[in-house]
């Protein structure tokens, strides 16, 4: 063949498309160094890859360049995000859960403690009416007349003790709170429980157990310390009893 | 021209644009031969698109497309050292590895196996794309022989698209269109004849 003929075939030689003779005619002719025919094959090469460059264009699907590069280590493969997803949903759940197992306990604990108010107002109401159906029970009201001062009741009884029943009673500050003191006649007051009031300062506390109404001079409510004190600091108020 | 077509030629555009950044490959031939893993992350950015179209042209099934995208970024990364940096062009190489694997699919597929596949491997030695003149792979000349191979006549078109996409020899694509042998070696030299002109035309210009 001449380098003419060669130049027709160059195309098809480079794609592989030659019968094995005309194949190694070509190949044994480029091996003898022809520099128009080398020229020839290397423009035979550039129609086709120009050619192949015109292809209607596909797009490959997002995972496939992740595929690949997985293949050579540098990348995590399609399903590494979704491990990391998993792990992640994990964290979030364990979290969650931990948020929710923290307010059920912070819910419980407010019902107790809801449950334990109920139960120790219940416990003074009926308290109270006890002592209200003692015939012997001695009243005394306080703080009548006043402007604004603390008001209620004393109940004495010899056999029951002592209920406090007062409303009107002072906003305490932070780490105090009100003392029932009772004092006999002659004597030195004595201590007779601490006790909280409410947001309206009403308050109900009893000295539970036998006592000697005529021997009690007065009961006194005072400001003190949250442990509560030996002696009285700040009197609000201080009930006479008139004595059975 | 409506207005898909005008969005197809985009499209087209676009990849003649990714596939022609042949002289920007060195660095990239670089690194492939300094085995710099990182390298295929910018291979594939530049040519997987294109690869997966060629590939995809030939087989026509998007799991052996994927297949077969992979296997030439694998091959590319394995024959890489024997790619001369200097005078190689690395675009016309990768091209031609990908068609090779999609062709030699299809063969496997056919049966037409035996002395195809070792023909192919020849013709993607990296040595044989060495001394491409830069003026060769332009952006005008791509879109000069896509509208050059756009005019060429219903039959000329498909024993192109018979040779590049099937892979078919003359002998073979005779027999597919059950024509004379000569008749088909007149249409194959004709359309090439009329593409190698309009490219050496887009020279003198």
């Amino acid at each position: 063949m001449t380098c003419a003929e060669f130049k027709e075939m160059f195309e098809l030689y480079s794609l592989g498309l030659l019968e094995s003779d005309e194949r190694d005619e070509i190949e044994e002719h480029l091996a003898g160094g022809c520099a128009e025919c080398q020229s020839n094959f290397k423009s035979a090469m550039a129609v086709n890859a120009l050619l192949m460059s015109t292809v209607t264009h596909a797009n490959p699907p997002s995972r496939l360049k992740r595929r690949v590069l997985a293949g050579f280590g540098i990348e995590r493969s399609g399903w590494g995000w979704l491990g990391l997803l998993a792990a992640a949903g994990m964290l979030v759940l364990a979290l969650w859960l931990s948020v929710q197992e923290r307010e059920r306990s912070a819910e419980l604990v407010n019902a107790r403690r809801q449950i334990i108010q109920i139960t120790s107002e219940r416990d003074q109401l009926q308290q109270a009416f006890t002592f209200f159906g003692q015939p012997d029970t001695i009243q005394v009201n306080f703080g009548q007349g006043e402007p604004k001062p603390p008001r209620g009741n004393v109940l004495v009884n010899s056999r029951l003790g002592v209920l406090l029943i007062a409303s009107n009673l002072p906003t305490l500050q932070p780490g105090k709170t009100f003392e029932m003191w009772v004092i006999p006649k002659g004597g030195s007051p004595r201590p007779a429980g601490i006790f909280p009031a409410d947001a309206q300062g009403t308050a109900v506390h009893m000295l539970s157990g036998p006592i000697d109404p005529q021997g009690l001079g007065a009961v006194a409510v005072s400001i003190e310390p949250e442990a509560g004190s030996r002696t009285p600091t700040t009197v609000i108020f201080a009930a006479p009893v008139p004595g059975a | 021209m409506s207005l898909w077509r005008i969005i197809l030629a985009g499209l087209a555009y676009s990849v003649l644009q990714v596939a022609l950044r042949f002289k920007d490959d060195d660095d990239l031939v670089l690194r492939l031969k300094a085995r710099d893993p990182q390298v295929m992350s910018k291979l594939y950015d530049r040519y997987g698109r294109l690869v997966y179209s060629i590939i995809f042209r030939v087989v026509r099934d998007a799991a052996s497309a994927e297949d077969l995208v992979q296997e030439t970024f694998l091959r590319i990364w394995n024959r890489a050292q024997s790619f001369d940096q200097q005078r190689g062009a690395l675009g016309p190489w990768i091209l031609t590895v990908a068609r090779n694997r999609a062709i030699d699919h299809l063969r496997s597929l056919d049966g037409r196996m035996a002395a195809g596949a070792l023909e192919l491997d020849r013709i993607e030695n990296p040595a044989l794309f060495c001394n491409f003149e830069d003026r060769a792979l332009t952006l005008d000349r791509a879109r000069r022989i896509k509208e050059a191979f756009q005019k060429l006549a219903p039959h000329q078109k498909e024993v192109i698209e018979l040779a590049y996409y099937q892979g078919l020899s003359q002998t073979e694509m005779a027999e597919r269109l059950k024509q004379p042998l000569g008749t088909v070696k007149t249409w194959v030299r004709t359309a090439l004849q009329v593409l190698r002109e309009e490219l050496s035309g887009a020279a003198v210009a």
